[in-house]
């Protein structure tokens, strides 16, 4: 489950490096072994679940509700991804329609995953550019109302975003923003713990930075473009991995927008697949949808883990 | 920022540039959250079909729903007993895996990576897996690993009884990886001196644990346990993916009914919007009292 952020964000990875001496784990004793084993035990109960799914993944329709099940799979195929035999117009036993032949949309579910890409790259980038100039404004101007502005912003954190699930809806009905780009975009925009974090990173950085910057006769934008933006950086890198992973995943809301095929992102395009296709045979293409879903965020997320752990220091658990 | 005397048209178009600055994020928040919540608390005072002008009803949706409204009180109970059993089991897991695993050498880095790994999976791939691994046929993986033992097959996702533990289990086996990982960060930062202090004192195993690790990781335990309880009243994709049947969107006998559900239920099933904006007004009333806690012992703690 991706995590979303409900109050102050702390970011971490599993590979939080330690700064204590590193007693355990090297040379760990075989009494440490035995302590740890229901921890093992349980290690394998994480992986199960994942191993299923990838052997399903490359079973033949045959395969998958054969009992008892393989655990290596014996004709291992792509058919779940396309299946070549499959005929809309003629029966061919042992043959069902891979994940990209499933929706009627250009592209099957190549579709979906372009959507998903387009929201998640717009999103993330427009709240950290929009987040930023605020943050900026916040902490080193000294605008009348700033303190207010940003105790209403701080509060809203602790309003559950379902709340506003309904006006939303009949706010996008209205603009005609149903099952549109904008619709999933705009509305995601203006992340209040993302403001919460980089204005607290702000603080840590001296104000003589950007005076320097001021008496050498930059502009406020340049300011926050040249100076403010890259100072940010390992703030705005750690931000940007919660927003990715949880637009990635994002479901109810697109759930609510999206009328047509052509404009859902992959969660609901599953969701779809797991309400239009009930039998254990069909389970070959649906897992193979998840697997498209899964490799992407946990790619994205084993490549930028470092930034999690940077995260961590930087917002630090004292909140 | 100086303070000295600058004209004042000259600090008018500083401020001018500033407000700027600030009015994406501010319209944008404005326009999708603070309206949006403003007028949810007037849609709930309202019937609204989200066809005709809303009606203004006063209390009557409150009333409905905490006195009349059986479903309603199902669904809280249910997300009560979920919320405490997945935030309990997960949180003890978690410390657990934290003190098991938060050395540096690979082992222990591959452990962490793979509890984590389900944070950072999609997660209607997972609820679409467990399904799979559910399935009430002989093939299923459960029902596998059950004849494996002599079991019997049985129908999983379709016992009532067995709804919410599956939730939970599926909740803890979601969830500890990330609270693991907030643990692990926290044990490291307690200071190595503080153990050997504790261990020339005499203190053994179990009282450096009492007495040094466990107080020390209080706000932790605090983070993990506040966020982890608001997370779970939140719980939908479970429920909507793995149990909705073709009425009830709670699965066989709504047992698997919970507030977030019977919001788009009642919203975006049955079109009844004023009745769904009460129910999330009750969300919200739970979620901030939760949030309040946690700011009230963040600052006591920061206050010792």
């Amino acid at each position: 489950m991706a995590v979303a952020p409900t109050t102050t964000p702390i970011v971490a990875g599993p590979a939080a490096a330690p700064r204590r001496a590193p007693t355990a784990g090297k040379g760990t004793t075989w009494r440490g072994h035995l302590l740890r084993l229901p921890f093992y035990l349980l290690s394998l109960t994480m992986i199960a679940p994942f191993y299923w799914m990838l052997i399903t993944v490359f079973k033949p329709v045959t395969e998958i509700d054969e009992q008892p099940p393989s655990f290596v799979p014996e004709h291992p195929t792509l058919n779940n991804f396309y299946d070549p035999g499959y005929s809309s117009t003629q029966v061919n036993p042992g043959h069902l329609q891979g994940i990209f032949q499933r929706f009627q949309v250009d592209f099957g579910f190549g579709r979906f995953m372009f959507n998903s890409l387009v929201i998640t790259v717009v999103i993330t980038i427009g709240s950290l550019l929009i987040a930023s100039l605020a943050a900026y404004v916040i902490t080193k101007h000294r605008v009348p109302g700033r303190r207010l502005i940003f105790l209403l912003i701080v509060a809203s954190m602790m309003v559950p975003w379902q709340t506003t699930l309904v006006p939303n809806y009949v706010i996008m009905r209205n603009l005609g923003w149903l099952d549109t780009y904008q619709g999933y975009i705009i509305p995601a925009l203006a992340k209040a713990f993302v403001l919460f974090f980089l204005v607290q990173f702000l603080h840590s950085i001296p104000d003589e930075l950007i005076q320097a910057a001021r008496v050498d006769g930059a502009g406020e934008w340049r300011i926050w473009w040249q100076v403010v933006l890259p100072l940010l950086r390992p703030a705005l890198a750690a931000m940007s991995i919660f927003i990715v992973l949880a637009e990635w995943n994002n479901f109810l809301w697109p759930l609510i927008i999206v009328q047509s095929d052509e404009m859902a992102n992959i969660p609901v395009a599953l969701a779809r697949l797991n309400s239009y296709f009930t039998g254990a045979q069909n389970q070959g293409a649906i897992m193979a949808g998840g697997l498209l879903a899964s490799l992407p965020s946990i790619a994205f997320f084993l490549a930028f883990q470092r930034y999690f752990t940077r995260g961590i220091v930087l917002s630090g658990l004292k909140g | 920022m100086a303070t000295h005397a600058a004209a004042p048209r000259q600090r008018w178009r500083r401020y001018g540039t500033s407000y700027l600055m600030l009015l994406p994020f501010l319209g944008l928040f404005a326009g999708f959250l603070v309206w949006p919540l403003a007028n949810s608390l007037y849609l709930s005072f309202t019937k609204f079909d989200g066809v005709n002008a809303p009606r203004f009803e006063g209390l009557e949706n409150f009333r409905r729903l905490l006195f009349d409204d059986d479903r309603f009180r199902h669904a809280l109970g249910n997300t009560f007993i979920y919320v405490v059993a997945s935030v309990g089991i997960g949180t003890l897991l978690s410390l657990g895996l934290a003190l098991a695993f938060n050395g540096s050498s690979w082992p222990h880095r591959i452990m962490r990576t793979i509890f984590f790994l389900p944070s950072v999976t999609s997660s209607i791939a997972l609820m679409l897996l467990w399904k799979w691994i559910f399935n009430p046929g002989d093939f299923g993986l459960a029902n596998t690993v059950i004849a494996w033992f002599g079991g019997r097959a049985v129908e999983w996702l379709a016992t009532p009884g067995l709804t919410v533990p599956i939730l939970v289990l599926m909740s803890v086996w979601g969830g500890m990886g990330y609270g693991m990982v907030l643990y692990v960060a926290g044990l490291n930062t307690i200071p190595q001196e503080y153990y050997e202090a504790a261990r020339i004192d005499g203190a053994g195993t179990w009282q450096r644990f009492r007495r040094v690790t466990l107080p020390l990781l209080r706000p932790v335990t605090t983070y993990v346990v506040v966020t982890g309880l608001i997370g779970a009243f939140q719980v939908f994709e479970a429920v909507y993916i793995v149990f909705r049947g073709t009425n009830n969107i709670g699965g066989v006998l709504d047992s698997g009914l919970m507030i977030v559900p019977y919001l788009y239920d009642q919203g975006f099933t049955h079109f009844k919007l004023g009745y769904a904006s009460a129910v999330a007004w009750v969300l919200f009333l739970i979620i901030f009292a939760l949030s309040m806690v946690n700011l009230r012992i963040g600052r006591a703690l920061k206050e010792l």
